[in-house]
């Protein structure tokens, strides 16, 4: 017994789909079931005219149980989280924390992470923010650095090492 | 009013125009700034790596504000997001709030929910109000017609609570109006500007900001007032890379709403870090010199 | 000495299968009191009815064991059975052993284990039955009726033909309701006016109809078969005997062309004082007190101008509103439904443009008495529209506003691609945003069918934000048939607008002690099998008040609300439940704990005793007043405290 995706052999993951809708519920998300494809998400997807991106069709493989397809697939990292999907679906279905979810699933998985999210994350693991202060330059072409510009000082981790420790936990683990 | 502050990543590091004009204009207003130590990343840039990790930055935060008895002020919307949705989960997830104070008790924290968020623009146009803002009021900037822009994190989504109407922001709107500007509404008002993408695909990224500022320039629009750090990267910092990407030469004044407070309370551009920003905004000094 | 009968049935092998119901039976026989048990495969059937009516003439049965389905199945069949064989319908006690025995448990043994508890508990309750008699209250032969647009005039007109008399209460100066605003109907394409107009008119000659427009229910007393309305009629300001429909002080009102027209949904304007529509009935004036300067400010320029028009004089400034005092014997609620307002979903553009408008609106456009004659323009210009696009599903199944379908929408939608069609020719262009097409009526398919047709652009799909440029509209809409996202330039946006409760239906509802469901419209008693009535008795519901319907289904709902309530007006007296609460006088201490808790207003404190009373044409047996009663001076009739106990004894 089971279902299979003639045109590309795969097979429907319902244990998949099951963790996957119950870690939606854990964030307290509205799980797939309910969507209609009426397709409200794509048509107002920013991210859909440039990118591809359709949260319909997210949700609809969802439903059906094939998530490692969407886990491997470079589509689920276009999400501009503009949360118009959420915010305008007739169900209350969210697109954009179900790609939120497969990307999770991606890294956990293994799969390299795409452009600079592999510097923010080893920025924030180590002084606490995305990046470290920049030096600027004005319209005429000045430069001006955070001090230069009176500015106090920035607020990150005073004890960085126990700061290291929570957050190093985290990224090991399952929600 | 007392509220610490929650800088976040990119305005402290960056975008200082936004920093300056923030601790210049909200003190006028009655608002005193508290600088709060040890805070970090509220963590919503790093959600699609991992949600938990998110929900535990915001709430090592929230936990620090908890701790020195503060309320937030947020002025970016992102963050603005992930601490709402922080807070939403502490007060109604029994066991990830649970699971989220036993990570923080290694640090000697813990975490309630307690903490009331404030952004710029609610707090402006709710807890301020538009009176006291309208009698600071010294400089006639010459009524320009402002396009506003809002982030989409301080309007969305609805269901967490945000500060300002999804599909009908008008805050900014009423506070423009109150500082001697206008806002006509235009059909590209809730378009986000592509910032989310930077990491991954800026090409696209970029290409989405120059669409709306093209539109925003083609519509006769004087400038563009926003009061986001990641909005204000893509359409100031990047408006000359965006119009190369759009193949459109833009012009468009971009501000903080901050900054445009501050000059019609009669601020000097250069205490409101306006020669930092990349895009034409001299347009708006002369504008206001026009009018005065 | 009792002497009892016991009755297994086997329900075919819906109880045969897990219960042994001949082990039952005979140990039922063993049983103090019972002189015969019997089990049977039917016993609801004739010979099984058979069965126990012999029964009780050959062992003189002074009581009765059913072990049966549940007794709202077959209560009433039983208790009928037992009349028939001369014995108190009254002494029948039935038991469950089928939901609650056989239904509900896997193993035969355990089971049949349950089933002879039940019919123990049952039989030792029979021993205490008290046979009761019906009382009887005579019924008052006229009705009213509530809401005079379609559903409530042909429910008026049925109960008239039936020969009784109706009070039809319609709280616009006209009836007509919502099918008066339409051009067109579909899939007939009727002219809604052409069928609905001659029934205005039969409502308004009928000799026994007394119409009353402009007029609410301010009250409602009593219960089935005798109530007592008070209706007010609001002050027209207009003497209606006097009053010729000439409209002349409409033409001459100071604000004509200045009152937003709620009978065109805003799209025109009309005066102070007005006729809604050149068919209204009744054609009299009426003043709108909102508006007319008289009537707010106490005067009007240098002289009310209607008045100096008035060549019959009907004007009359001074008129007050009149309460009513009607006494009638059934009720029919038809006060149908209010549209979504559109501009909920904002992000539809509906306020932010005038061409955004409504398919009630586009009605009142196409409709030859709207505020164009017809004409179909864009409100904006008055130019006609180049491309129309619909947007279905504005607010249905949508959790966010309504969760129900609207059950017009589609349908409508596309009877109006065809009268577009038909104003415009074949150069406008139409587009039907769509999620799914539901034409599920009688001819709907095929009408549907030509439809498609007629040259019209279907996409499947909800646009996400309509967006309002200077010139016309931009919908982005992906298509889930061609799997593309497809911009469409529009100048006109047609919205469908989810079909909700009245404004007032919360009101409505505590006014007449009628239930809601949870979307806010009036709860039938069954959807299924008693879709016309209400959980009070002698209160019927038809049309959409009760959920959104159209014209056809209505009007059968209608029918069938008239027929009830003719039922009823039908007889000269009507029993009352037995089966209610009774007060012992020498234990009620007059306390009134029982007329707080009593949902029905049975209750009430005798002047002279000071002890409690039960109405029992009031009382629905529901046993508030037994359990909240501080001195246990309140019994429910064959639900005593004695029989409760002794039952509970024989089974724990």
């Amino acid at each position: 017994m089971g279902i299979t995706d003639l045109t590309s052999m795969a097979e429907v993951e319902t244990e998949a789909r099951r963790e996957l809708n119950e870690r939606l519920l854990r964030l307290r998300e509205e799980a797939s079931y309910y969507c209609y494809q009426c397709a409200k998400c794509t048509a107002g997807c920013e991210a859909h005219k440039l990118l591809e991106l359709e949260p319909h069709r997210i949700v609809a493989l969802l439903k059906r149980g094939l998530v490692q397809e969407m886990v491997n697939s470079d589509i689920i990292w276009t999400c501009l989280s503009c949360f118009k999907c959420k915010e305008r679906c007739p169900q209350k279905v969210a697109p954009v924390n179900i790609l939120f979810a497969l990307k999770n699933l991606a890294v956990a998985s293994g799969k390299e992470v795409p452009g600079d999210y592999t510097a923010m994350l080893t920025s924030a693991m180590g002084m606490g923010l995305i990046q470290d202060v920049q030096t600027v330059t004005t319209r005429g072409g000045e430069t001006r650095t955070r001090e230069g510009l009176c500015l106090p000082p920035i607020s990150v981790p005073t004890d960085p090492a126990k700061f290291q420790m929570t957050v190093m936990t985290v990224a090991m683990e399952k929600v | 009013m007392r509220l610490g502050l929650f800088p976040g990543c990119l305005m402290p590091t960056e975008q200082y125009g936004y920093e300056i004009s923030l601790r210049k204009v909200l003190p006028m207003l009655g608002v005193e700034i508290v600088d709060v130590m040890d805070l970090s990343c509220c963590g919503e840039p790093l959600k699609s790596i991992n949600q938990m990790l998110t929900l535990t930055l915001s709430t090592r935060s929230l936990a620090v504000f908890k701790k020195e008895g503060l309320d937030a002020l947020v002025p970016c919307p992102m963050c603005h997001l992930a601490l709402s949705e922080a807070n939403r989960i502490v007060k109604e997830e029994e066991d990830m709030a649970r699971r989220l104070n036993e990570k923080l008790s290694a640090e000697g924290l813990d975490y309630d929910g307690s903490v009331a968020l404030y952004h710029t623009i609610d707090l402006v146009h709710d807890h301020i109000g538009l009176e006291k803002v309208k009698d600071m009021v010294k400089v006639d900037l010459g009524s320009p017609d402002m396009a506003t822009h809002y982030g989409c994190h301080i309007i969305r989504p609805t269901e967490l609570g945000r500060p300002v109407d999804a599909e009908n922001p008008q805050k900014m709107e009423r506070i423009l109006e109150a500082i001697g500007a206008r806002s006509n509404d235009y059909a590209e008002k809730l378009d986000c500007c592509g910032g989310p993408v930077l990491p991954v695909h800026p090409d696209t990224a970029v290409t989405k900001t120059g669409q709306k500022l093209q539109a925003v320039q083609e519509q006769g629009f004087d400038g563009m007032v926003l009061a986001c750090p990641w909005c204000h990267k893509m359409y100031d910092s990047k408006q000359k890379k965006a119009g190369e990407t759009v193949g459109a030469k833009l012009e468009v004044p971009v501000v903080y709403l901050t900054q445009l407070m501050g000059l019609a309370f009669g601020i000097p551009p250069g205490e409101l870090g306006l020669d930092l920003n990349q895009s034409p905004v001299e347009r708006l000094l002369q504008k206001d010199k026009e009018g005065a | 000495m009792n002497k009892i009968g016991v009755f297994v049935c086997h329900c075919g092998l819906n109880i045969a299968s897990k219960v042994d119901v001949v082990e039952v039976a005979e140990y039922a026989s063993k049983l103090p009191g019972v002189v015969i048990s019997k089990d049977y495969k039917y016993m609801c059937s004739d010979p099984g009815a058979n069965l126990i009516k012999d029964s009780i003439k050959e062992f003189d049965l002074d009581g009765i064991v059913i072990a049966s389905c549940s007794p709202r199945m077959h209560e009433h069949t039983f208790r009928g059975v037992a009349k028939d064989g001369g014995l108190n319908p009254f002494t029948v006690e039935i038991t469950n052993i089928r939901e609650q025995c056989s239904w509900a448990h896997e193993d035969p043994a355990e089971a049949t284990q349950k089933a002879k508890a039940l019919v123990r508990s049952a039989v030792s309750k029979a021993a205490l039955l008290e046979p009761l008699e019906a009382s009887r209250t005579p019924v008052t032969p006229e009705a009213l009726v509530v809401g005079g647009g379609i559903a409530g005039i042909q429910a008026a007109l049925n109960i008239a033909d039936s020969g009784f008399k109706v009070h039809l209460v319609e709280k616009e100066p006209t009836v007509g309701g919502r099918m008066a605003q339409l051009d067109k109907t579909f899939p007939t394409l009727d002219c809604s006016s052409c069928i609905l107009t001659p029934k205005m008119m039969e409502v308004y000659h009928h000799p026994n109809v007394d119409l009353l427009t402009y007029a609410e229910v301010e009250s409602i007393e009593g219960s089935i078969g005798n109530y007592k309305v008070k209706v007010r009629k609001k002050a027209r300001y207009v003497d209606i005997d006097k009053c010729t429909g000439c409209n002349e002080c409409a033409s001459a009102c100071r604000l004509a062309g200045r009152v937003v027209d709620e009978f065109n949904m805003g799209m025109g304007k009309r005066s102070a004082c007005y006729i809604p529509f050149p068919q209204a009935v009744p054609l009299k004036s009426t003043i709108d007190p909102n508006s007319c300067l008289m009537l707010r400010f106490g005067r009007c320029g240098d002289g009310p101008l209607c008045v100096k028009a008035c060549e019959p004089g009907a004007i009359d400034f001074s008129q007050k509103d009149e309460t009513l005092e009607l006494n009638v014997g059934a009720v029919v609620i038809a006060t149908g439904y209010d549209l979504l307002e559109a501009n909920r979903m904002f992000e539809y553009g509906y306020g932010r443009s005038p061409d955004v408008i409504t398919t009630m609106q586009l009605e009142r456009l196409i409709s030859s008495s709207g505020p164009t004659h017809g004409e179909v323009v864009l409100p904006s210009s008055g130019k006609h529209p180049t491309s129309v696009t619909f947007i279905l599903c504005v607010g249905s199944r949508d959790e966010t506003q309504c969760s129900w379908c609207c059950r017009i929408g589609c349908m409508s939608a596309l009877k109006h691609v065809y009268l577009l069609r038909e104003k415009l020719g074949e150069e406008v262009e139409i587009n039907i945003c769509y999620t799914d097409i539901r034409s599920f009526g009688k001819g709907y398919e095929e009408f549907y069918r030509n439809i498609r047709s007629k040259n019209t652009n279907f996409f499947r799909g909800r646009p996400s934000e309509v967006r309002v440029k200077k010139e016309g509209f931009l919908i982005d809409i992906f298509d889930t048939t061609t799997d593309k996202l497809f911009e469409i330039r529009s100048d006109m946006v047609v919205l469908v607008p989810a079909l909700v409760p009245r404004s007032d239906s919360q009101e409505l509802a505590r006014t007449f002690k009628l239930s809601r469901s949870s979307d806010g419209f009036l709860l039938e008693a069954h959807p299924k099998l008693r879709p016309m009535d209400t959980f009070v008795n002698g209160t019927f519901i038809a049309g959409c008040a009760q959920g959104p319907k159209d014209i056809s289904d209505t009007v059968s709902q209608a029918c069938g609300a008239a027929s009830r309530a003719v039922g009823i007006l039908s007889k000269e007296e009507l029993e009352n439940e037995p089966l209610i609460a009774w007060v012992d006088p020498e234990v009620c201490v007059g306390c009134g704990v029982c007329v707080e808790v009593c949902a029905y207003s049975a209750r009430n404190i005798n002047d002279v005793t000071g002890i409690a009373e039960v109405d029992e044409a009031l009382c629905a047996g529901c046993g508030a007043c037994v359990s909240s009663c501080p001195s246990n001076a309140c019994t429910h009739k064959n639900y005593t405290k004695r029989q409760l106990v002794r039952m509970i004894d024989e089974v724990v």
